[in-house]
C-alpha cells in the first residue's frame, strides 16, 4: 500500500500575542503564508489561519470523494462546486476547539438526478478521509445540491 | 468565535479531472490547483489536503507553544515546526509527525520538551485531530 507523505513548516517569532508566523508547503512550494493570533480569532486581515488551511484541507478532500462517488454511480461529474466553512469556539472547561465543519456541495452530473447526487454526496462524506477524522471531535453537515438536475 | 471558509471547484473524473483552491476567506491563498495524482503521487508543486493539514497542524502547535512558553515567563524568541502527514488510500490519514527547534532564553531542554508536549496534546487542531492513529513529537531546544 502507498504511504504519502507530505510536509509543511512554520517559522514563528516571539510570544503568541504579539508574535507571527510564517506557514509553507514544504513538499510542494505552493504556499508561503504568514499569520497572527490576532487575524486567527479576529479579523483575518489577509492572513491565513489553521481553520482556513483545515477548511481548504475538508474542501479539496470532500471534493475528489464527491467526484469519485458520482463516477462510480455511472454520473460522472462535469464540475463540481465546494464551499467549507470551519468554526473554532471557545468551549467551557477545554478552551478553544474546532467544533464545526460545514460543507455546501453545488454541481453538475450528466444523468444524475438530485436523489443520486445527494446519495453520492453522503458517500463522499463517508469515505473522505478528513471527515472521518474530524466526525470524532467536530459536527459535519453536508449541504448537496444538483444544479439543473430533474 | 472563528469561521473560515475556503472555496473549491472539481471539473471532470476523480483520476483525470482536477481542482482549484479558488479562495479563502482572508484572500491570502488561491487559485492552488489539486488533483488525486499531485495528491498520490508526485506532487510536481501542488498542494494536497494533507500538505493543508501539516500546514494547520504545525501553525496551531507553534502558536499554542508560543503562548505556552509565555506563560511560563521564557517567551520564545523563535520556534521552527514541521508537521508531516501520512495518507494511506484506503485507510485514510495515519500520522501526523511533529518536530520542533525552539530558541528559548533562560529554558532548559527538559522544560521546553514538556511544554511542546503539552501543546501537542492541546492545541486546537491536535484536538480536532484526536482519531489520527498516530501524533508524534520531537522537540529539542536550537
Amino acid at each position: 500500500m502507498p504511504r504519502i507523505v507530505r510536509e509543511a513548516h512554520v517559522s514563528w517569532e516571539g510570544t503568541a500575542a504579539r508574535g507571527s508566523g510564517v506557514v509553507s508547503a514544504s513538499s510542494s512550494g505552493a504556499f508561503e503564508l504568514p499569520f497572527t493570533i490576532a487575524s486567527r480569532i479576529g479579523n483575518p486581515e489577509g492572513k491565513t489561519s489553521p481553520e482556513e488551511l483545515l477548511a481548504a484541507a475538508h474542501a479539496s478532500c470532500f471534493v475528489t470523494s464527491l467526484g469519485g462517488e458520482l463516477a462510480r454511480a455511472g454520473t460522472p461529474p462535469q464540475h463540481l462546486d465546494v464551499h467549507c466553512t470551519i468554526t473554532m469556539d471557545e468551549v467551557e472547561g477545554k478552551g478553544h476547539r474546532i467544533v464545526s465543519s460545514a460543507i455546501a456541495a453545488r454541481g453538475t452530473a450528466s444523468g444524475a438526478d438530485a436523489a443520486t447526487f445527494a446519495q453520492a454526496a453522503e458517500a463522499a462524506d463517508a469515505g473522505c478521509p478528513f471527515s472521518a477524522l474530524i466526525k470524532a471531535s467536530a459536527t459535519v453537515t453536508i449541504n448537496a445540491t444538483l444544479e439543473g438536475g430533474t | 468565535m472563528a469561521d473560515r471558509t475556503a472555496n473549491v471547484t472539481w471539473t471532470g473524473s476523480l483520476m483525470e479531472g482536477s481542482g482549484t483552491i479558488q479562495s479563502v476567506d482572508s484572500g491570502a491563498f488561491g487559485p492552488l490547483d489539486v488533483s488525486w495524482a499531485a495528491r498520490t503521487e508526485d506532487h510536481e508543486g501542488l498542494t494536497s489536503p494533507e500538505e493543508l493539514i501539516a500546514a494547520a497542524h504545525a501553525a496551531c502547535f507553534s502558536m499554542a507553544l508560543s503562548n505556552d512558553l509565555a506563560q511560563a515567563g521564557s517567551p520564545p524568541d523563535r520556534l521552527e515546526t514541521s508537521a508531516t502527514v501520512t495518507f494511506v488510500p484506503g485507510t485514510g490519514i495515519t500520522k501526523s509527525a511533529l518536530t520542533v527547534r525552539g530558541l528559548v532564553p533562560g529554558m532548559d531542554e527538559a522544560a521546553f520538551v514538556e511544554a511542546a508536549e503539552g501543546a501537542k496534546e492541546n492545541c486546537p487542531v491536535s484536538k480536532a485531530l484526536a482519531s489520527v492513529p498516530e501524533i508524534t513529537l520531537d522537540a529539542s531546544l536550537l
